[in-house]
């Protein structure tokens, strides 16, 4: 009997939920959709009458086949046989469903309203990928097993018009299964609707029915159980209390927590009063994140043209090195409409961030000041006047490079000494060649006796030295000359014979002067300002390069002091009894009188290839193979006062001027630097020097530029000789 | 012995007692890379760069204070904590206790940022300083899709989007915006706080790309924790500084309709009219805002007093002293920029169609004084309102219009913003192709380089600088004719080219007369001799030839003087010379561009 009450219970209730079931099932919408409409249908046929109902031929359709699945599947469910009788019409479309389950496909071809209602499904591929006859020309395949054709596609203008000038296009749905466009009816959009509302599909069906108890409580003779109500239904649990105590035990030892209410976010002034807020943190200074960069003309949307660079230009990036390439390339948008979106705007951001934390920030000092201002105040060039400006006087005749001048001390003639072998003499201020030799050996070096009164030419050719007397004077002076070149013919042989001397003092016949026959090549001669000892360089000389040789005596002695590298060139002091040797790293100062070793510059230069001294005796300048010029004050230190880098190539030969203050330098580059180079006499003031004037005009021959300079005498004038065979001389 | 030998239980010095390497901090710290790296971002330590790096080149250091630093911050603990708790919920549901691990993951320790905020800015200029990265940041993630993948969450999102419009509302109430600058990349906003330039990047209200996997979200998200807590107090700060209440409590509708910075700006307004009106009624704020009230607004409390015991008689009813008040606020408070900006759009009443960028604008016009309203629900007046100025439109063609108003595209309200004047409308109609939009963070003269259109800027601005009354009909003609001013400026120009050619003939003939002055003195010193006259003749000769190299003679001197630099002073004038020669290279890139698109216009024409 109870059992009987339940199924009945189940049942009701179960009514609804087997409705539900096709939205559970992994059908298509539409077939549910038909689904829906058929059994609107069946109970529209026998309970409700409805007035919108259209299409008459369809519900006759659908009567049929209803019939037919009722037969097909009677007592499927003994369940609802019970109550076939009671509620025909939710049984009926129950009954209905379970069909459409097991043939699915049939409700596409219930629903056309072709003759082919019968042929359940026109389609018969089953549950299959309908991409798999994408690229067919069929859909499918009927019941025979013909293949169904693919109706023609319109094209979408097409189909646009079609669906533009049809107002119940909307209803339309294609059916990709069958290939077929299917209309919804008004029923079964009103189904569609409800289903959105998510209601049950029927219309009169309430899910909340009142229950209606068929058992008639009332009416039984004996209840159900006859036993007392037990005991423990009127006592409270102990149990129970024993757990509400354990808990509320646990609540005041606190060993429960209970959730304490989400706390909103405070808001108050964090930042209080700015003025009280002195407190320093107590941590590192704070090094503030650079800020980005600001965007330019070229990053806008809309730039001006002449920031958008050609097709060429861009495709010439590609050529570059990465680092190199333009990481924006503008472009211009008409409109602002039309700016896309930006590709990379979180992966810019995100770089910020790592730059934020991950790289190291350092105060750097920027320096932010125009480059003009790290210039050195330099005194008008107009002030320093008068200096060699521009060449006034070529001397030509040479047939080679001329490797050295010198200039006689009343600054009258020009003695040249050159690589064709031939020894010159000019006159100054003509440009005229009063004399030639004829020495047969490329000249190193040529250098006047100092002294006015003793016009005697010393030439360094090869491994030999001459002392050539040059003819001026009046005839005193002549007489005197020819004494001192000529007495030491007789006696050389005599010496000789004790003992081997370094050098061998010859008469020279051809030239009238005396020969010094060295033992290695000469490469300077330089005099004393007193005009009888003269020394000469033979950086292969080992011990004996540096020499010294007195001409009254005809004596030659080397200097009784160590050499520390090769010798490049030895200068007298001007004044005093001191003597430079430059090697090719440092420059030695010695005292002749003494002798004595004084002090070494230091020149820090890789190879020294000139020395001069200040007419004063106290600044040296040296320059050096690496186009750098060492300016040394003695009084100062050992390590150059200045060091000026004004040639590119190597410099051949620095020169003082004897009166003015004036030096100049000499390079291969074919240019000569004129400085002004004040020496005061107040020993705190610091030498002053200003560069004043490059001096061009020299072309290059085999890589040499202008070979040496110096300075005349006693007017700012300078002569350079080049290896273009040419002597300049500049004038102010 | 050894270079760097430390003799036992000597201390180290130097390099190497003040940095560690990363992994030493780690290790020091007992914490995990992630965090190490997280507590880093947080407390905004950052690695340094020793002089001398003891451990290789390779290595980040941090300064040892810096970690010491970090070791003592309570968050580390915190964090601990968090890790410990993250076990416990493991352990519930590898033990299915779902109930449990549910019931743990709502207690998780939380932690705020509010006392690292203070420390790291301990002033408020501070925060502003460094707001710029934070509010870039910001309103990114305002515009950006919530995520799950990446743990961006929807709240987060939504409080980046109100975060950034509570401080766009400030910045327009107050009107210090001052630049706006369309790129590609976003909109670039630049306002001016209490002294202190602002800069921030908005993307362009689209769909945003999202990377795929080069960007880390962790990261990213543990940045913007920061970046929300110090917006928020910043924008706490900010509001009360003009007396509103913070957090706004906006109008449901206007927020549901996504006009929050309207909402935001309406509720600005009502609540500093109220303030105004009743300042007395501690009702609405509660006594923190009447101690907040702060000198923002009353700038001299003092000053404020005097004023009220000269004003006593009528002091009576608060109307009157607040009106005294507002107007000591308004004339010691704006400086000529404010007023400048808040002038701009004064008479101006716009409309925006549905294609423009709302947000942007809806900011951008307030901020400079103008009335806007939007095609939309929620707008404060319908498009055919009569007495709309300028429409903004953003469209090829305008189907409907109106006579009374001008339609006009975004871009003219962003030039007119940074030139600062009402740029004549005509270039910016709908359907035209507008003129350049250029960037007002650029100093043209300090780049070399001035675009056409800045000058034809410039000239409108001295235009209407000048006219301090406009007559009707000349100045108006000239403000729109910006082609003839652009003939004038080029008929200038060449002027004073022609003055500059003129003037390098006189020195040329001046020289030319003095040598030929030195070269008959030298004559007459050496006319004796035959010779010597043929060399000076061909010594003329050279002169001539060598006359043209100025550039030489210039180039000359200027060796000369890098000869006497030091060479630190040389090495560094050397860089700066090259730094020059590339923007003048840029410099000459743009002209030459310039110039071959004139010669093809010309040669089109």
């Amino acid at each position: 009997m109870k059992n009987k009450e339940e199924n009945k219970r189940m049942r009701n209730a179960s009514n609804p939920q087997s409705e539900e079931e096709p939205l559970i099932n992994e059908k298509p919408p539409l077939a549910l959709l038909q689904k829906q409409h058929q059994r609107q249908l069946a109970s529209a046929s026998d309970s409700e009458s409805d007035s919108d109902y259209e299409d008459f031929s369809e519900a006759g359709d659908s009567g049929q086949s209803l019939s037919e699945s009722e037969a097909s599947e009677s007592g499927s469910s003994g369940d609802e046989g019970i109550a076939n009788s009671d509620d025909n019409g939710l049984d009926d479309d129950h009954g209905q469903e379970d069909q459409s389950n097991s043939s699915e496909l049939q409700q596409g071809v219930e629903e056309s309203d072709s003759s082919e209602d019968e042929v359940a499904p026109r389609n018969t591929i089953g549950e299959v990928p309908l991409e798999w006859y994408k690229d067919e020309a069929h859909i499918g395949y009927d019941l025979a097993g013909k293949k169904i054709k693919k109706k023609e596609r319109q094209d979408k203008l097409d189909s646009f018009l079609a669906s533009a000038d049809d107002s119940k296009n909307w209803l339309k749905i294609y059916d990709e299964y069958n290939d077929e466009e299917v209309e919804v009816t008004r029923k079964e959009l009103r189904l569609v609707r409800r289903l959105l509302k998510g209601k049950a599909p029927h219309a009169d069906f309430d899910p909340y029915a009142p229950y209606v108890d068929w058992f008639k409580w009332d009416d039984a003779k004996h209840p159900l159980s006859n036993a007392p109500e037990p005991k423990r239904r009127f006592i409270p649990s102990k149990w129970e209390s024993k757990k509400v105590v354990k808990l509320v035990r646990a609540i005041r030892m606190g060993l429960i927590k209970f959730d304490k209410p989400k706390e909103e976010k405070r808001f108050y002034p964090l930042w209080g009063d700015d003025s009280s807020s002195t407190e320093k943190a107590n941590h590192l200074a704070y090094i503030p994140a650079p800020k980005p960069k600001l965007p330019g003309h070229e990053e806008s949307y809309n730039p001006s043209l002449e920031y958008i660079p050609t097709q060429e230009e861009i495709n010439s990036y590609q050529l570059m090195y990465d680092e190199d390439r333009p990481k924006f390339i503008p472009r211009r948008y008409m409109s602002l409409r039309s700016i896309p979106a930006y590709d990379n705007g979180v992966k810019d951001i995100f770089e910020r961030c790592l730059d934020l934390y991950l790289c190291p920030r350092v105060r750097k000092k920027r320096i932010n000041i125009d480059p003009e201002s790290l210039k050195p105040k330099l005194p008008s060039r107009k002030d320093l006047k008068p200096y060699p400006i521009t060449c006034y006087l070529e001397y030509k005749g040479h047939q080679d490079a001329v490797m050295s001048i010198s200039i006689e001390a009343s600054g009258q003639w020009v003695a040249s000494g050159s690589l064709d072998g031939t020894v010159r003499i000019w006159e100054v201020e003509t440009g005229r060649c009063l004399r030639v030799w004829e020495i047969g050996e490329a000249v190193k070096c040529v250098a006047w006796n100092p002294l006015h009164e003793l016009p005697i030419l010393a030439v360094s050719a090869g491994q030999d030295v001459l002392l050539l007397n040059t003819g001026f004077g009046d005839e005193e002076e002549q007489k005197k000359i020819k004494e001192i070149l000529h007495v030491e013919t007789s006696k050389t042989p005599d010496d000789s014979g004790n003992k081997v001397p370094i050098v061998s003092w010859l008469q020279d016949d051809k030239h009238e002067g005396i020969r010094l026959r060295h033992f290695k090549t000469v490469s300077s001669v330089e005099w004393h300002r007193k005009g009888d000892y003269l020394s000469t360089v033979m950086p292969a000389g080992e011990s004996r390069a540096v020499l010294i040789h007195q001409l009254s005596k005809k004596h030659t002695q080397r200097i009784p002091f160590k050499l520390h590298g090769l010798p490049v060139s030895a200068v007298f002091h001007p004044t005093r009894s001191i003597f430079f040797i430059s090697t090719k790293k440092n420059v030695r100062v010695y005292d002749l009188w003494q002798q004595k070793f004084i002090k070494k510059l230091e020149t820090g230069l890789r190879e020294v290839s000139s020395i001069a001294v200040h007419p004063g005796g106290d600044n040296v300048i040296v320059g050096s193979k690496e186009g750098k010029l060492c300016w040394f004050d003695m009084d100062l230190s050992s390590q150059p006062y200045r060091i000026l880098k004004c040639h590119p190539k190597d410099i051949t030969n620095v020169a003082f001027h004897r009166s003015y203050p004036l030096f100049a330098s000499c390079s291969d580059d074919c240019t000569a630097y004129v400085f002004h180079g004040m020496v005061y006499s107040d020993l705190n003031q610091n030498p002053l020097v200003v560069p004043l004037e490059i001096l061009r005009g020299h072309t290059s021959s085999n890589g040499r530029g202008v070979m040496d300079c110096k300075f005349h005498p006693r007017q700012p004038w300078l002569f350079t000789a080049g290896a273009d065979s040419v002597i300049k001389l500049y004038c102010h | 012995m050894v270079k760097h030998y430390r003799p036992p239980g000597k201390k180290k010095e130097g390099n190497a007692a003040r940095y560690i390497t990363r992994s030493q901090a780690v290790k020091h710290l007992q914490v995990t890379l992630p965090l190490f790296r997280r507590l880093c971002i947080l407390k905004g330590v950052f690695p340094r760069e020793p002089k001398k790096k003891v451990k290789g080149n390779h290595h980040t250091y941090y300064h040892v204070k810096d970690v010491a630093f970090l070791q003592h911050e309570p968050l580390l603990e915190i964090f601990r904590d968090k890790r410990a708790y993250e076990k416990k919920i493991k352990k519930a549901e590898s033990k299915k206790n779902p109930d449990l691990a549910n019931r743990l993951r709502t207690r998780i320790p939380t932690y705020t940022l509010d006392r690292i905020i203070r420390e790291r800015y301990p002033k408020f200029v501070d925060a502003l300083r460094d707001l710029d990265d934070c509010l870039t940041m910001v309103h990114l993630f305002a515009a950006l899709p919530a995520l799950e993948r990446e743990k961006l969450e929807v709240d987060r999102i939504h409080n980046c989007r109100r975060l950034s419009h509570e401080w766009q509302a400030y910045i327009s109430r107050v009107h210090k915006l001052r630049k706006v600058f369309i790129s590609v990349k976003g909109i670039y906003y630049q306002a001016e706080v209490e002294g202190q330039k602002v800069t921030w990047l908005t993307p362009h209200a689209l769909q945003q790309v999202l990377p795929e996997d080069d960007v880390d979200f962790n990261v990213m998200l543990t940045f913007l924790e920061v970046y929300e807590t110090l917006l928020t107090f910043a924008n706490y700060h900010l509001y009360h500084s003009i007396n509103v209440k913070y957090p706004p409590i906006l109008d449901p509708r206007l927020e549901a309709l996504a006009s929050d910075l309207y909402a935001l700006s309406r509720y600005i307004d009502a609540n500093s009219r109220t303030s105004v009106v009743d300042p007395q009624a501690p009702t609405m704020s509660g006594s923190e805002q009447v101690e907040t009230q702060n000198k923002g607004t009353q700038p001299d409390e003092s000053d404020l007093r005097l004023a009220q015991l000269q004003y006593q008689l009528p002091l009576n009813e608060p109307g009157a002293l607040m009106r005294l008040a507002e107007d000591v606020a308004g004339e010691d408070e704006e400086d000529e920029d404010t007023r400048e900006c808040k002038k701009l759009f004064k008479s101006l009443k716009f409309f925006l169609s549905r294609e423009v960028p709302r947000e942007s604008l809806l900011f951008v016009i307030p901020a400079f004084g103008g009335v806007v309203s939007w095609e939309g629900e929620g707008a404060p007046f319908k498009e055919a309102d009569q007495s709309i100025t300028h429409q903004i439109v953003d469209r090829p063609s305008q189907g409907h219009k109106f006579l009374s108003r001008e339609y006009v595209q975004p871009q003219w309200v962003y030039d007119c913003v940074n030139a600062r004047i009402i740029l004549p409308t005509e270039n910016y109609l709908v359907g035209r192709v507008p003129p350049p939009h250029l960037s007002p963070f650029v100093d043209n003269e300090a780049e070399g380089y001035v675009p056409e259109y800045a000058e034809t800027i410039k000239r409108l601005q001295a235009a209407t600088r000048n006219e301090v009354l406009p007559l009707p009909g000349v100045g108006k003609e000239d403000l729109e004719d910006p082609q003839k001013l652009l003939v004038e400026g080029v008929i200038d120009r060449a002027e004073a080219n022609e003055a500059a050619e003129r003037k390098r003939k006189m020195t040329l003939e001046q020289n030319r007369y003095l040598d030929e002055l030195k070269m008959e003195v030298d004559g007459l010193q050496s006319s004796s001799t035959g010779p010597n006259n043929k060399q000076t003749s061909k010594e003329m000769e050279a002169r001539e030839e060598s006359e043209p190299d100025i550039q030489r003679i210039a180039q000359d001197h200027a060796n000369m003087s890098k000869v006497v630099m030091s060479r630190n002073k040389r090495k560094l004038y050397e860089a700066m010379e090259i730094g020059k020669k590339r923007k003048q290279a840029n410099v000459n890139l743009l002209k030459e561009r310039k110039k071959k698109m004139e010669a093809g216009q010309k040669f089109e024409s």
